[in-house]
């Protein structure tokens, strides 16, 4: 699945997204953990929100933003993104590239029509720089 | 079939709705039965002023009408809390509030010891070991100070300064 933040195009395997929604306001959580300040309730359900634009120094761009519900190894987590409806795209497994620049948790790079996109590791997200951080 | 509950008081500051275990809970007073003063003693007790707003970087406006002290007890300490809002009263089945999700692997771990939805709301629960907890390393109050402490009568919430 390909969607963009901040007009950036990142990419995910679609067995990590649980759905892709409207987005929500979201409601602040005092936190200590980087990028993890706020929840977003859905029914009777609340899980805790990504904040991936902040951690990749971006703006969301359109409107309405969407939200993308990911299957994180700690349980279902929401991202906001783009206003841009995500697309998919089929790629060879060989065609994947390591992603050497290590600003977020990947599973590699790939070319898609003319962007090189990461494949962002969804159900890892957060761990590196909270390992980081909390280190 | 019994149904285990728990009581909390549920309360505002900011956007954040908190709910602090009922059992320590001593008093609630308006801003006027505060005499607008942030240590409190009542019934021989001195509540030291707990900024719960601050502990948790929470920007809350305490100036409101509807802003009151708390006055609670945990861990053998006395704090006085201000709150914007005071919600209510409610009592809550145990199955009903969750653990802070993992993702949250920070200090607020600490904070808080879990989460529940009421009225619409996500309702975090205040660890009041933690929040009066700071106060242990408060100096005793000093006579000065002690002068400038609201006085009031045992249980006299509600009654004028």
């Amino acid at each position: 699945m390909v969607f963009s933040i901040g007009g950036m195009k990142l990419a995910a395997r679609t067995e990590d997204v649980g759905a892709v929604s409207s987005w929500t306001e979201t409601i602040p959580v005092p936190s200590r953990t980087p990028f993890v300040q706020a929840m977003l309730k859905r029914d009777n359900h609340a899980m805790p929100v990504y904040d991936l634009a902040a951690r990749l120094s971006l703006k969301h761009i359109g409107s309405p933003l969407l939200c993308l519900v990911i299957r994180h190894l700690d349980g279902p987590m929401a991202i906001c993104i783009d206003a841009d409806m995500p697309s998919l795209e089929t790629v060879d497994v060989a065609v994947i590239r390591p992603n050497s620049s290590g600003d977020i948790e990947s599973l590699g790079s790939v070319t898609i029509g003319e962007h090189d996109v990461t494949i962002v590791a969804l159900q890892r997200l957060g761990r590196a720089v909270q390992d980081t951080v909390m280190r | 079939m019994l149904v285990e509950t728990a009581s909390f008081l549920v309360v505002r500051l900011g956007l954040t709705y908190l709910a602090l275990p009922a059992t320590g809970v001593r008093g609630v007073l308006t801003q006027e039965e505060a005499c607008h003063e942030r240590t409190v003693t009542t019934a021989g007790s001195l509540y030291r002023p707990v900024d719960l707003a601050q502990q948790l970087s929470i920007v809350a406006d305490l100036s409101g009408i509807e802003m009151r002290t708390v006055l609670y007890s945990a861990g053998g300490f006395l704090g006085a809390i201000c709150v914007e809002q005071v919600v209510g009263l409610i009592d809550v089945e145990r199955n009903k509030y969750l653990p802070l999700p993992p993702q949250f692997r920070g200090d607020e771990r600490n904070w808080f010891g879990g989460m529940m939805l009421y009225q619409d709301q996500l309702v975090l629960i205040l660890n009041p070991s933690w929040a009066l907890g700071a106060l242990s390393s408060a100096e005793p109050a000093s006579l000065e100070r002690t002068e400038q402490l609201v006085k009031i009568a045992p249980a006299a919430v509600g009654e004028s300064c």
